[in-house]
C-alpha cells in the first residue's frame, strides 16, 4: 500500500475507498467487505439491554481505525459493565 | 460473562442445513418463535479485541451459510442480548414485522457496485478554489451519468435500487432475483467504465439495505 493510498483513506473515510483498497479484482470479496457488511448491515439493536457498536460506521475508515475504535468501545463497555445495570 | 450473540432471522424450514459453530467456536442455536427462527450463540463477552477480524468472519461464515439456501435478516456483529430469555421477549415482540421482510424478500438477494474516481487519474486543481470546484462537480456528473448508464444496462434485472452518496463516489445497491447474481456481474461488466473512474461489485449479500425501517432499527421495549 502506497503512502498517497494511506494518506487519502486518512482524510476521506468513504466506505468504498477503504473496501478498494483491499479488494484488487472487480468481484473480490475482501476481508474488509465482511467487516464492513457485518458491522454496517443488517438490524441494530438500541436499547439497555442490548449492547451495540452499530450504526457507527467504524469499518468504512479503515482496518487499523476499525480495530483502534472497537477496542475503544470495548474499554467504555466494559467500564459500562462494572458500572452494573441502570 | 456471557451474553447472547444473535447472527441472523429466517424463515423456519425444516431442510435448511444449519451451522454448528459460531464465532470463537461457540455452538450455534436457534431460538423458533413460530415461523421466525433466530440463530445465536452464547458468547464470552465482551469480545476479545485481539481477534475481531477472526469474530467477523466467524460470524459472516453463520450468516452466509443460511444466506446461501435461503433469505436472512442479518443482525450486524456485536449487538448482544444480555441472555436467552431478552432475545426470546425480543423475538416474540417482532416476528410478525421479520416475517413481512422475509417473506418480501425471499426470492431476493442484495448485489452491489460503486464507482469512484480512478485513484491517480485525475490529480486534484488547485490553481483556484473555482477550478477545484468546478472539477469536483465534474467528476460528480460523470459518477452519476456511469450509474445511470448500468442501472439503464441493468433494467428489470434490478428489482430496487438504493444509490448511497460518499464522499466521493456512490454506492449503489440492488436488489436481484436470486439465481440470478451472474447475469447481474456480466450485465455491470458490458458495461464500460470511463477512465477516470473506478467501479467494483460484490455480492450476493443478504438483502439488509432493503429491510424495512423497523426490522432495521427495532424499538425495543424499555430501552434508553
Amino acid at each position: 500500500m502506497g503512502r498517497g493510498r494511506r494518506t487519502r483513506l486518512s482524510l476521506m473515510p468513504t466506505d468504498f475507498e477503504s473496501v478498494e483498497l483491499i479488494g484488487g479484482g472487480e468481484e473480490e470479496v475482501s476481508l474488509l467487505d465482511i467487516l464492513d457488511h457485518v458491522l454496517n448491515a443488517g438490524v441494530v439493536i438500541h436499547g439497555s439491554l442490548v449492547i451495540s457498536l452499530a450504526g457507527v460506521d467504524l469499518v468504512y475508515v479503515g482496518l487499523n481505525v476499525v480495530l483502534t475504535s472497537v477496542e475503544t468501545a470495548l474499554r467504555s463497555l466494559q467500564v459500562e459493565e462494572k458500572r452494573g445495570p441502570k | 460473562m456471557s451474553r447472547a450473540l444473535v447472527y441472523c432471522g429466517f424463515q423456519h424450514a425444516t431442510q435448511l442445513s444449519l451451522p454448528a459453530a459460531g464465532v470463537k467456536a461457540a455452538p450455534v442455536r436457534v431460538l423458533g418463535q413460530g415461523e421466525l427462527s433466530l440463530l445465536w450463540s452464547d458468547v464470552e463477552w465482551p469480545f476479545d479485541p485481539a481477534r475481531m477480524q477472526r469474530s467477523a468472519v466467524e460470524f459472516h461464515g453463520v450468516v452466509h451459510h443460511v444466506f446461501n439456501q435461503a433469505a436472512v435478516i442479518p443482525f450486524r456483529l456485536l449487538s448482544v442480548f444480555e441472555d436467552e430469555a431478552a432475545l426470546k421477549a425480543f423475538a416474540a415482540e417482532h416476528r410478525e414485522r421479520f416475517l413481512e421482510d422475509l417473506d418480501r424478500l425471499k426470492h431476493f438477494v442484495q448485489m452491489e457496485f460503486v464507482v469512484y474516481p480512478a485513484p491517480g487519474r485525475a490529480q486534484p486543481d488547485s490553481s483556484s478554489g473555482k477550478a477545484y470546484l468546478e472539477q469536483k462537480a465534474g467528476m460528480t456528473r460523470a459518477i452519476e451519468q456511469h450509474v445511470g448508464n448500468v442501472r439503464d444496462a441493468l433494467g428489470e434485472l434490478s428489482r430496487q435500487v438504493v444509490v448511497r452518496e460518499a464522499k466521493s463516489g456512490h454506492r449503489v445497491f440492488v436488489l436481484v432475483e436470486r439465481g440470478k447474481e451472474e447475469i447481474f456481474r456480466e450485465t455491470v461488466k458490458s458495461v464500460g467504465v470511463p477512465e477516470t473512474l473506478s467501479r467494483r461489485t460484490s455480492g450476493p449479500w443478504p438483502a439488509a439495505e432493503f429491510l424495512s425501517e423497523r426490522v432495521k432499527m427495532p424499538q425495543i421495549a424499555g430501552a434508553k
